[in-house]
């Protein structure tokens, strides 16, 4: 607050312009870097030792047939929801992992019902307008890219993951999902005044 | 009023970057990678710089994850690594120039504003965006982490080994430059549609 007060006084803006200029400041569009960058700073960091690639995932032990039952028993208790709403549009729902006990089967489960559900809230709502904002566009872009990282990561059935980072990536995608829909809802409600 | 504050990741996330996995730091990427390029190029104007300075940011962010303690936000520890990479770019830059990072308003005059669209006549209708850019490297940066990024001059003033009256001499002579737009009649759209943003 002293700050400000001295910042009125050097620089003999008033009150108003202040706000002129800090509305001015938040309507400036943000801005997202080439694609090619984040692979150039992937290469490098492999170079450098700073990150690891995922391991392959080789099923030769017998627990391996286990996780596969439990993924399918997750299967068969998520199918039928999945049968009562279409696909989603936008995103390619990640592939059930290996929880390995009923808490954790459980909480997974409930993530991926609660995913699902935002999944269809989205799809319930009106289309985003043909015409938006800049700063609104890169929003909903930059959340919609990283639900498509979260799910590129759970798809990938090459890469091992414990039962625990599965749900930490489907608690990620939920929040992700639940963002989403809050400024669709948002923007529809703006659209439909 | 910066976007840094509002990412969120999931602490989990985190620990499993400081392990040095590889998707934790893609997920950590994707979501900062756009509030670090737009600081940078409001530092640099240049998209080739600015490309460089958030590789530096994120290898920085690599090499140091396993020391952050999550004592602040990660979003203003991840946008403090990227004011000290954009800084030290205008650092180097000056000194290649055999000048040091200070004021360097002499660079601009009265008629490089006029001729980049910057009118002193209230009612022209004149971009914040060129008039950023027409700003001195400096100043831009300080009016920058003032009014965007939320610093204090004292901050300023330790970012850039200066004083905290260098800080507000920038800003206010950068305030003096920007004040023919504040009466711009487009303001007022502008803040409508300020006011709707959310994140």
């Amino acid at each position: 607050m002293n700050d400000e007060k001295e910042d009125e006084v050097i620089c003999a803006l008033t009150t108003d312009e202040r706000e002129v200029l800090q509305r001015k400041f938040a309507g400036l569009v943000e801005t997202m870097p080439p694609r090619a960058v984040w692979y150039r700073i992937r290469e490098q960091a492999e170079a450098e030792g700073l990150i690891h690639r995922p391991a392959i995932r080789r099923r030769s032990t017998w627990y391996g047939g286990v996780g596969l039952a439990a993924a399918a028993a997750i299967v068969a208790v998520i199918v039928p929801a999945m049968l009562n709403s279409p696909q989603p549009d936008s995103f390619t729902e990640p592939q059930v992992s290996e929880p390995t006990n009923s808490i954790e089967v459980n909480t997974l489960q409930a993530l991926m019902v609660e995913s699902r559900q935002l999944e269809s809230d989205l799809r319930s709502l009106p289309d985003a307008p043909r015409v938006m904002r800049m700063s609104m566009v890169a929003t909903l872009s930059d959340i919609e890219n990283r639900i498509a990282a979260i799910d590129y990561q759970l798809n990938d059935l090459g890469v091992q993951m414990t039962p625990e980072e599965v749900r930490i990536f489907w608690r990620e995608r939920v929040r992700l999902m639940k963002s989403l829909v809050q400024l669709r809802y948002a923007q529809a409600q703006r659209t439909a005044y | 009023m910066s976007k840094f504050a509002d990412i969120r990741i999931d602490p989990a996330i985190v620990k499993r970057a400081a392990r040095g996995d590889a998707r934790a730091h893609e997920i950590i990427y994707r979501a900062f990678a756009t509030p670090v390029y737009s600081l940078c190029l409001r530092f640099t104007k240049v998209p080739a710089h600015a490309e460089d300075l958030v590789q530096e940011t994120f290898i920085e962010i690599m090499r140091s994850v396993a020391k952050f303690r999550g004592e602040a936000a990660l979003g203003s520890w991840i946008r403090r690594i990227a004011v000290s990479k954009a800084l030290m770019f205008l650092r180097s830059a000056w000194t290649s120039r055999g000048q040091a990072l200070a004021d360097d308003w002499h660079d601009v005059t009265p008629g490089d504003a006029l001729s980049h669209g910057i009118s002193r006549h209230p009612d022209a209708a004149i971009d914040l965006d060129a008039a950023l850019a027409n700003l001195p490297s400096v100043s831009r940066a300080v009016v920058w982490l003032h009014d965007v990024e939320g610093f204090t001059h004292k901050e300023i003033a330790a970012l850039m080994g200066r004083t905290e009256s260098f800080s507000k001499s920038q800003l206010s002579r950068a305030y003096q430059r920007l004040r023919p737009m504040l009466s711009d009649p487009r303001a007022d759209i502008a803040g409508e549609n300020a006011g709707l943003r959310s994140y």
